[in-house]
């Protein structure tokens, strides 16, 4: 069996050295732009980019009346049921069983429905190029099936990244919260949020502070169109078989008329 | 009806499909067709990638330029005065967490999560050993080409002890090679309208920190013992974050280049009846951390002194690379230079003053001159050559005779790494100290973050050559006390009376603030 693979961040652990930044471009041979900044925390300007897969956000807040500086790691949080691929009629992003929601450009129309769909406003189109794709984290498909952490969680130096199963993260959130009460919020983004998300993050800070959606639905957005998708085909067959009916009956209403019409043509010669 | 047949007839005439035209038609389509298909990117060159076929999309399956080992690397801050990174060439090698967690000992010595700000000391000892040149100092060359160009600039520069016998290796020279004589050439052919020398403050800054040290061993301050030295901006920042309860310890004393800079925008201004507000006080450093201590909202006392709000007393530091950039830019053949001696006023030095480049210089330095200051005599020889604190030892002691007060017992330590070594002592009270020389970088000012990457990682061999270079100017000098500096001894007739006088309190004394707010210390590392 598969297993289903999840990461946790730490924000209080993140230090914003954006090693995690400079590791994804180096594996994903993703090229930064001739006069592009390239990492280098700054206060959020930050911005995902179709060669940039992953970005660290500077984030400054209160805690309990005093100023303080927070990291948040930016990346695809790989959706356990994501509403790109469901929007996806081309199957080019396609949720794996060991946890990365994967896009193949082979397969990709263009159409950029999967932007549209994302609640979190991650995939990112290459709009300067002539066969454009829709780019984003691929949690690293080729080292997790070969059982390595993606590259980001390896060139973490504090350990903000933890990898491993995703509930096995789930509980080392859970324990982490549990040890630390005064620090921590209490909550873990990602366990419910858009039904649930492959990436986890725990703060000492709220999340909305941070820039995370917090108001995401928490059941699987694919679920709110399957409410009205599946009526698809009832409504295909019965409307098939609505008009099928109409048609007879018209046709058959016709028919009689013109009978009725020949029949009165008929009397009418009797008449005469 | 006969003239419309005969019409449809010439159409088809016309319209006919000859051979000819329908293969034209039938390459052009292709021709189109593959065009396009190209384009689209049907023509895969490599239809076998390493990753296999299948559903998944190959590039995935492959690794990149990601080297096996990664380790990652220290934070660096957007806006960091001192060192900027380029992400580009950054390799993920880990060599700069190397340096500061293990020589600086600043990275993994606080507890997460962070404050507010990112915790660095400015040594710039990342840039020294990360071998992609992905980190490097800060430029701020353009700021003095620009005032260069403009004439109606005064344009003074102050160079670094340590600067002298580094700046020849950017041009190929033997580490260690003297270039005193070269570099005041450069700079003069560069444009600079005053070539002074921090050597001149070096000896001022041990007239000073010598009458604070007899004052505290004698009780007429209030202050605390040991004596730290307070010349190394990275070591100021280092103790205000970590041990901001001895900060009490540490000398009242300017470092020599903000000692320069108050004097420049006073003094020099004054002796030489120039507009303070029309100098732009460069110096040339071997340090990234004085760009940061220049820009410390205190170091303005020629403010002060002016009453003027927007004088700082140096505008601009420059490293020793970037010195050497601003050489190679106005295509100067350095190494044909002649040796030119430094412009006057503030320009003199002694021995002394140029061994505060080497670990152990400014203990020694003082010494000398505490030696002078309390018994009226010349020192003796050992003083001359105080071999204990010389050399790369991580911590090194010596206690020396002085008639009249005992003894002297100093201690040496280079790298924050070897600092804590004496700091943890010293807050745990079994220090038996009277004076504590501390220098960030590892080997002294000679080994700089802001020197040339000679060597990198850095290494010994060639510090070595570096800090002997020095002793040798040192012992060639015919003036080797601090107290002998003639100018030195004109700026305290003419404008400052005597050491830590009202006016030198004002411009040459600061104080420092405790940074314990920014982390959560840790005195051991953690894992």
């Amino acid at each position: 069996m598969t297993r289903n693979m999840g990461a946790l961040v730490d924000i209080t652990k993140c230090i914003g050295c954006e090693s995690c930044v400079v590791a994804c471009r180096l594996y994903n041979g993703l090229e930064p732009g001739q006069d592009e900044e390239y990492g280098t925390a700054r206060d959020g300007n930050a911005e995902l980019a179709p060669n940039k897969w992953t970005v660290v956000q500077s984030c400054r807040t209160e805690k309990n009346g005093k100023q303080i500086r927070r990291f948040v790691k930016q990346q695809c949080f790989h959706c356990l049921e994501p509403a790109c691929a469901s929007a996806c009629f081309a199957k080019a992003l396609q949720k794996t069983p060991a946890g990365p929601v994967v896009y193949n450009e082979k397969l990709c129309v263009g159409c950029r429905y999967c932007m549209i769909a994302c609640p979190f406003g991650i995939l990112r189109f290459e709009w300067d190029k002539p066969f454009p794709r829709v780019l984003k984290c691929q949690m690293c498909l080729g080292r997790v099936t070969d059982g390595q952490m993606p590259a980001c969680a390896a060139a973490c130096p504090t350990g903000a990244i933890t990898f491993g199963d995703r509930d096995k993260m789930v509980e080392e959130a859970k324990n982490r919260l549990a040890a630390n009460p005064d620090l921590y919020t209490g909550q873990i983004y990602g366990l419910k949020d858009a039904g649930g998300t492959s990436w986890l993050y725990i703060s000492d800070a709220p999340f909305e502070q941070l820039g995370f959606r917090t108001d995401v639905p928490q059941k699987p957005i694919p679920e709110y169109t399957w409410q009205v998708l599946r009526w698809t085909p009832f409504i295909f067959v019965g409307w098939g078989a609505l008009l099928t009916g109409m048609y007879l009956y018209t046709k058959r209403r016709a028919g009689v008329h013109e009978e009725e019409e020949m029949y009165a043509a008929v009397d009418d010669d009797d008449g005469k | 009806m006969k003239d419309c047949n005969d019409d449809v007839e010439k159409d088809v005439e016309k319209k006919e499909i000859t051979r000819r035209t329908f293969l034209k038609m039938a390459a052009g389509t292709g021709l189109l067709a593959g065009l396009t298909g190209a384009l689209a990117g049907c023509a895969d060159k490599n239809p076998e990638h390493a990753g296999g076929k299948g559903w998944l999309p190959y590039q995935y399956n492959v690794a990149g330029n990601l080297p096996a080992q990664v380790r990652g690397r220290v934070p660096i801050d957007a806006d960091n005065p001192s060192i900027v990174r380029d992400d580009r060439k950054c390799i993920l090698c880990g060599q700069c967490l190397e340096v500061c967690e293990n020589v600086e000992s600043v990275f993994g010595y606080y507890s997460l999560p962070v404050v507010d700000e990112t915790i660095c000391i400015n040594c710039g000892q990342c840039s020294m050993a990360c071998p992609s040149g992905a980190i490097s100092e800060r430029d701020d060359t353009q700021i003095v080409f620009e005032a260069l160009a403009d004439k109606n600039r005064f344009v003074l520069v102050q160079t670094a002890p340590a600067t002298r016998v580094a700046l020849g290796e950017e041009f190929g020279l033997a580490p260690g090679t003297w270039v005193q004589g070269q570099q005041v050439a450069a700079l003069r052919r560069l444009g600079f309208d005053a070539v002074l020398d921090t050597n001149f403050t070096a000896d001022l800054t041990i007239m000073e920190e010598a009458t604070e040290l007899i004052k505290r061993i004698k009780g007429e301050v209030r202050k605390p013992l040991p004596q730290f030295t307070s010349c190394s901006p990275g070591w100021i920042k280092f103790c205000e974050y970590f041990y901001p309860e001895l900060i009490p310890n540490i000398s009242s004393c300017k470092s020599p280049q903000q000692m320069f800079g108050a004097l420049a925008k006073t003094y020099y201004a004054k002796e030489k009846g120039i507009d303070p507000g029309n100098i732009l006080s460069v110096s040339v450093m071997p340090c990234t951390a004085k760009k940061y201590e220049a820009r410390r909202p205190e170091m303005n006392a020629s403010a002060a002194y002016w009453k003027r709000g927007d004088l700082r007393d140096v505008d601009v530091v420059l490293t020793t690379r970037e010195l050497a950039r601003m050489i190679k830019e106005k295509q100067i053949d350095f190494t044909a230079l002649p040796e030119e001696g430094y412009d006057r006023l503030m320009g003199e030095e002694t021995g002394g003053a140029v061994i505060f480049g080497a670990t152990g210089g400014v203990m020694e330095a003082a010494a000398r001159t505490a030696y002078f200051l309390i018994t009226g005599q010349e020192p003796p020889a050992l003083f001359l050559n105080l071999t204990p604190v010389r050399g790369l030892a991580g911590v090194k002691e010596a206690a020396a005779e002085i008639p009249g007060v005992g003894t002297l017992r100093v201690a040496v330590s280079h790298g924050m790494a070897n600092g804590r070594k004496i700091l943890d002592a010293v807050r745990e009270g079994r220090a038996p100290w009277h004076f504590v020389e501390f220098m960030t970088c590892p080997g002294g000012c000679i080994a700089g973050g802001g020197q040339p990457r000679t060597a990198v990682p850095p290494t010994d061999a060639v510090r070595e050559q570096r800090l002997a270079a020095l002793y040798k100017a040192d012992a060639s000098l015919p003036k080797r006390k601090s107290h002998e500096n003639a100018e030195v001894a004109a700026l305290y007739r003419n404008f400052l009376e005597h050491p830590m006088s009202e006016l030198a309190e004002e411009l040459l004394h600061t104080e420092y603030h405790s940074r314990a707010d920014k982390l959560k210390r840790l005195f051991a590392k953690v894992v």
